[in-house]
């Protein structure tokens, strides 16, 4: 018995040896190892061998037993490796081939470009406040201190709304303008709220208005700030802060008095070129300054329009418009092509 | 406002650099927008004379000249033209010059004969468009004078945008002010010297003010023996630099001093006016009068006119009227000058859209106390350049005379604006250089007298504004706000519609913007219920509608794509909606329902474009779910139904409400077969449109966390064949409700319709899991629940189990 123990542990060694396939060893695991194995089949003729032959082969065949699931556990690993090997030599993807499922929506650069504005004066402690672009005459002109007859309205042509077209019942005297800009939003915040306020008020405004660098329809961000003692100064240092946090740490501003009716006094902010850093070039038409913004410290009459004491309080207002500066950091060209909405544009940003 | 940079020397010395200059100029407040140098293009050529011409020998058509240009040596030119005469002076372009049309001048030898040179038209010199011939110059000029010198184009004209408060600056005089104070250097005004006849002025015409209120001054003067020709050369280029036409000698002057000194007049032919009176009053109903742009015009009740005993002879500081025009023959002339309130004069210019030049100082306001000022000058200039004398004294009617405009300043008020500290004596000085007078006051406060040409200025705001501008804003630090002393939370809106459009980013749906009116037609597509805004005066009728609804923009813009070979879109768009208001406008109230609108356009390709994964799958009704999904996922929104939805905009196979609890936030679905026609649009248009504000209500922006269930969850799956126009979330629902409280999760996972389950049927397959928070689940209680959920789902339903 003692020589079948000894033939068995050679021939598995041998077929252990040879076996290439994961299956191939299981199988052999089974053959000599299985309940119904060889080696169960050698040591269930034991019982009939007097006790110390039975435990001398007993011994022999613990070892052979022990010896072989050692030889088929690392004839697993060779196997399973060899398998691998295969595996990983095995034919490769076409990793050129694009990933699957539709591509990246993207921002439409307006939207974008008023949320970052937003984004900047939300650091400086501006919440966004909105009012409507359907408004009343008074609160687009006259509360901002441009009375009807006055010059001023020529700096704005507007869009009225036909009255017959609102409820049956208008029978405003005053009439309903599409609002030219977001100043109006200034209006309603103050007559909501009392000092302080530090505000901003992005929105549609509407020009009538078209070429290649106006569109009846844009948008603006105004910009309010109104507490006991605020100053020029204060309106100087919050918009240079913009510039750079909007259009890089590099950037200069330069204020230049203007006019405007709601503000005394007026300020127009040119931002040193994005283009040439103020060297001078066609987007700055040689000057080095981009126009982007007016501004000034409020008008008093406003004050007074919206309720506010401009013996108690003093405050300053900005507004730009957002495509300008979304054309300036993008690159467009034109700005009808902003509201085209031609897909091949929209894909861009 | 166009400035002559030589017409301005004669008030002020200026600086040698003009980019200095405007430099100063734009950072004052007066922005120079452009600086032309009309002469720029014309260095090279000068006045030179023909002394000889021949034939030339070689050709027809060309003569030989001997031009002398002032050098004593004459140049010979070979020559094309013919309108000219030996002694004539031609402009004379020399060897190296270059033209404005861009040709470079070299010796040239023109069949065989040697040519230094070239004698120009006035097209050459790009002074007009056509020319015939050379240009013959004045006799009087000397040889070799620069040409832009000799024709008066040696100057620099800049392009002021002047703003719309600052009538004071529509003038050369006023800029000068202005330049003056700048650069601190005195102002030389302009002088008017003539000899008054004895006759009084007032025996040939009498002034009478009928509306007060409307004409604030009058003020006329007489000349006669005037010869009308036309005005001298210098008078000419200065007119024409600035962009005024020449006229006449007469028409010119009242021209030349509105730029001198920003006060319109008028000159009537005398011997014109019926009468021997002006009166100055509102039309008369039926009245008319034809200006002189030759157009006959009904006068309004509103409208002031200069008139004569019986008829209106000038729409008052707007436009003259052809009756009473100067002519060549006119002799006796009546020059006005006077002050109209602006409003009048402005509603005027509306009324007949005219705007004049006249009519744009005028209704920026005009300074009442320098008409007799500037009515001297004219006559003056009137005899300097057509003769004749003016008779004595002005006819000067003046009802009510405007007092000084005082404002007081305190000094401690000017830190407070501006925030930086500026001494009583500096706002003194600045004001000082700019006209203002101080009439009483100390270092704390002092009143100022306003120079009445700076009608701008009312206020101690303006004062303000006045010192901080001619200091230069630069003087002024930068300084972030002070006193925020808490930072508000984020709006909410803010925060959600970031995390909408992020959602339908990853949906892969692109933002569009597009105008909110649209076409009549457009809308009409989609049946606007309770009828659209509209707009009065719209640049065209594509844009003349208020949108109800943004589909009638996004379809539109889905069939452009289509148009430009799209293959696949998919558009959102984050704007209002407008909608009358029942209440709009009382009591601060906005006008209409401005209503925002979260709305998208599917169509075409699932991936976009065509792609080797998705092949050329088309979205369907289940993409613009997926997008509503994923924006109501952005917001955590839960307790969300859809529920079919008849309507005209959507096809009725495929459209829903989405309900979050009951109240509706919005509809989805496949754009309506007749609408798609109407809009000219593909078929296969998915929509969705979502009430921003009802989802904010809704939204949960902070979700809470739940604990997770250490145990295992035991899965599994139930499929059952019910009637086709069952909806598989009836069926969810009982299997949740039945299931209570071991079925944690049920989703569909398969739907089949086909000929295994029979006509009008459909297999519904849903995954089941089940798990209890507390403890690991026995096999067989699950086992008896999956039974029950089976039992219920056949009974409640009408299903068949299927195996």
């Amino acid at each position: 018995m003692n020589d079948r123990l000894v033939a068995l542990a050679a021939a598995a060694q041998r077929e252990l040896e040879t076996a290439v396939a994961p299956e191939a060893v299981e199988q052999l695991r089974v053959k000599y190892l299985g309940k119904k194995g060889e080696l169960a089949a050698i040591l269930g003729g034991m019982g009939k061998l007097p006790p110390d032959e039975r435990r001398a082969l007993g011994e022999k065949a613990n070892a052979v037993k022990a010896e072989l699931e050692t030889k088929i556990s690392a004839a697993i690993t060779r196997v399973q490796e060899l398998a691998l090997e295969q595996e990983l030599k095995g034919p490769r993807l076409d990793v050129t081939l694009p990933g699957r499922g539709h591509a990246l929506g993207r921002r439409h650069p307006v939207s974008q470009t008023l949320e970052d504005i937003c984004g900047v004066f939300s650091r400086l402690g501006f919440v966004v406040e909105h009012g409507p672009e359907i408004e009343l005459d008074w609160y687009n002109f006259e509360a901002l201190n441009v009375p009807a007859d006055h010059p001023a309205r020529d700096m704005q042509d507007t869009f009225y709304v036909d009255g017959g077209s609102l409820h049956a019942g208008f029978a405003h005297t005053n009439p309903v303008v599409l609002r030219t800009h977001t100043s109006p939003v200034q209006i309603r915040t103050m007559l909501a709220q009392k000092p302080p306020v530090r505000a901003v008020m992005p929105g549609r405004v509407y020009r009538k208005d078209s070429d290649q660098t106006h569109t009846p329809m844009f948008h603006q961000v105004e910009g309010l700030l109104v507490d006991q003692k605020v100053t020029f100064a204060e309106l100087k240092g919050t918009l240079d802060a913009f510039a750079k946090a909007f259009f890089g740490a590099k950037s200069k501003t330069r204020f230049r008095p203007s006019f405007f009716p709601f503000t005394e006094p007026s300020a127009e902010v040119d931002v040193s070129c994005v283009f040439c850093g103020g060297k001078g070039c066609r987007v700055c038409k040689q000057t080095g300054w981009i126009e982007v913004l007016g501004s000034g410290m409020v008008h008093p009459n406003v004050f007074r329009h919206a309720g506010y004491d401009p013996a108690e309080v003093t405050g300053f207002a900005f507004g730009m418009g957002v495509e300008r500066l979304a054309m300036l950091r993008y690159g467009i060209d034109d700005l009808r092509t902003m509201f085209e909405n031609d897909y091949r544009f929209v894909a861009q940003f | 406002m166009k400035l002559s940079i030589k017409w301005l020397k004669d008030y002020v010395a200026l600086p040698a650099s003009m980019d200095e200059l405007a430099h100063r100029l734009t950072m004052a407040g007066l922005e120079i927008e452009g600086i032309h140098r009309p002469g720029d293009g014309l260095k090279g050529i000068v006045v030179g004379q023909i002394l000889s011409s021949e034939k030339h020998p070689n050709a027809d058509k060309l003569s030989v000249t001997k031009i002398d240009d002032g050098s004593g040596t004459p140049l010979q030119v070979v020559c094309g033209a013919k309108n000219y005469q030996v002694g004539d002076k031609i402009p004379l372009a020399t060897v190296g010059a270059e033209l404005p049309g861009g040709m470079k001048i070299g010796k040239a030898r023109m069949r065989d004969v040697d040519s230094f040179g070239m004698l120009c038209s006035s097209k050459e010199l790009g002074l007009t468009e056509e020319s015939s011939g050379l240009l013959i110059l004045d006799p009087a000029l000397k040889l070799g004078t620069p040409i832009a010198e000799a024709l008066g184009l040696d100057d620099v004209i800049f392009e002021v945008n002047v703003t719309p408060n600052r009538s004071d600056a529509l003038s050369h005089l006023g800029i000068a002010r202005e330049v003056a104070t700048l650069l601190g250097v005195p102002l030389q005004r302009p002088a008017a010297k003539f000899v008054e006849t004895a006759t009084e002025a007032s025996s040939k015409i009498e002034v009478h003010i009928e509306d007060a209120d409307r004409c604030w001054r009058y003020a006329a003067r007489v000349l006669e023996g005037v010869t009308v020709k036309p005005s001298p050369k210098w008078m000419q280029e200065r007119l024409k630099a600035c962009g005024v036409r020449a006229i006449n000698n007469l028409v010119d002057v009242t021209n030349y001093v509105m730029l001198e000194y920003g006060q319109p007049l008028h000159a009537f032919d005398l011997d014109r006016i019926g009468g021997a009176q002006i009166v100055v009053r509102t039309a008369k109903a039926g009245e008319k009068l034809k200006t002189l742009d030759e157009k006959e015009r009904p006068l309004h009740a509103e409208d002031l006119l200069i008139c004569d005993e019986k008829s209106p002879l000038v729409l008052a500081g707007v436009m003259g009227g052809a009756s009473s025009e100067v002519t060549a023959q006119t002799t006796r002339v009546l020059l006005e000058c006077a002050t109209f309130q602006p409003t009048t004069v402005r509603r005027s210019s509306k009324r007949h859209a005219l705007h004049t030049e006249s009519s744009h100082r005028f209704e920026r306001g005009t300074d009442v106390s320098v008409v007799p000022e500037v009515l001297d000058r004219a006559a003056a200039l009137i005899v300097e350049v057509g003769g004749g004398t003016v008779l004595k004294g002005r006819v000067d009617a003046y009802p009510t005379k405007k007092p000084a405009r005082q404002v007081t300043l305190r000094t401690a008020r000017v830190a407070e604006v501006l925030g930086v500290t500026v001494e009583a004596a500096e706002c003194a000085r600045v004001l000082s250089s700019l006209g203002f007078v101080k009439r009483e006051g100390n270092d704390v406060s002092a009143t100022w007298d306003v120079p009445p040409a700076r009608v701008d200025v009312s206020i101690e705001e303006d004062l303000i504004e006045e010192i901080a501008r001619i200091r230069g804003f630069d003087a002024i630090p930068a300084a972030l706000p002070r006193g925020l002393n808490a930072l508000e939370p984020e709006r909410t809106s803010v925060i959600a519609e970031r995390r909408m459009r992020a959602a339908l980013a990853g949906q892969g749906l692109d933002e569009v913007v597009n105008y909110s009116f649209v076409a009549p037609a457009e809308l009409a597509a989609f049946q606007a219920e309770k009828g659209a805004i509209t707009v009065a005066n719209p640049l065209s009728i594509e844009q003349s509608v208020m949108r109800t609804t943004l589909f009638a923009s996004l379809v539109p813009n889905v069939a452009r794509s289509v148009r430009h070979q799209a293959t696949g879109v998919r558009f959102y768009e984050l704007a209002r909606s407008y909608e009358p208001h029942d209440h709009g406008g009382e009591q601060g109230k906005p006008v209409a329902n401005e209503t925002l609108q979260l709305a998208g356009a599917l169509w075409g390709v699932r991936d976009g474009a065509r792609s080797w994964t998705g092949k050329d799958a088309p979205v369907d009704f289940y993409d613009a779910r997926a997008a509503v999904e994923a924006v109501l996922a952005a917001l955590h929104v839960t307790d969300v139904s859809w529920v079919p939805l008849e309507s005209p905009w959507y096809h009725p196979r495929a459209a829903a409400s989405v309900l979050v609890g009951t109240r509706v936030v919005g509809t989805v679905g496949e754009l309506h077969p007749r609408a798609q026609k109407r809009l000219d649009a593909p078929t296969g248009v998915f929509l969705f449109q979502l009430n921003v504000e009802a989802l904010l209500a809704c939204a949960q922006l902070v979700p809470q966390a739940t604990a997770l269930s250490r145990f295992p969850s035991v899965n599994r799956d139930l499929a059952v064949v019910v009637p086709m126009e069952l909806a598989a979330e009836k069926v969810r629902a009982v299997i949740l409700d039945v299931g209570k409280p071991l079925v944690d999760d049920v989703r569909v996972f398969d739907v089949y319709a086909g000929p295994q389950v029979g006509e009008g049927k459909k297999n519904l397959a849903f995954a089941l899991r089940y798990r209890a928070p507390e403890r690991t689940l026995t096999d067989a209680e699950v086992t008896e629940a999956h039974q029950k959920i089976v039992a219920e789902v056949s009974q409640r339903l009408g299903g068949a189990l299927r195996s």
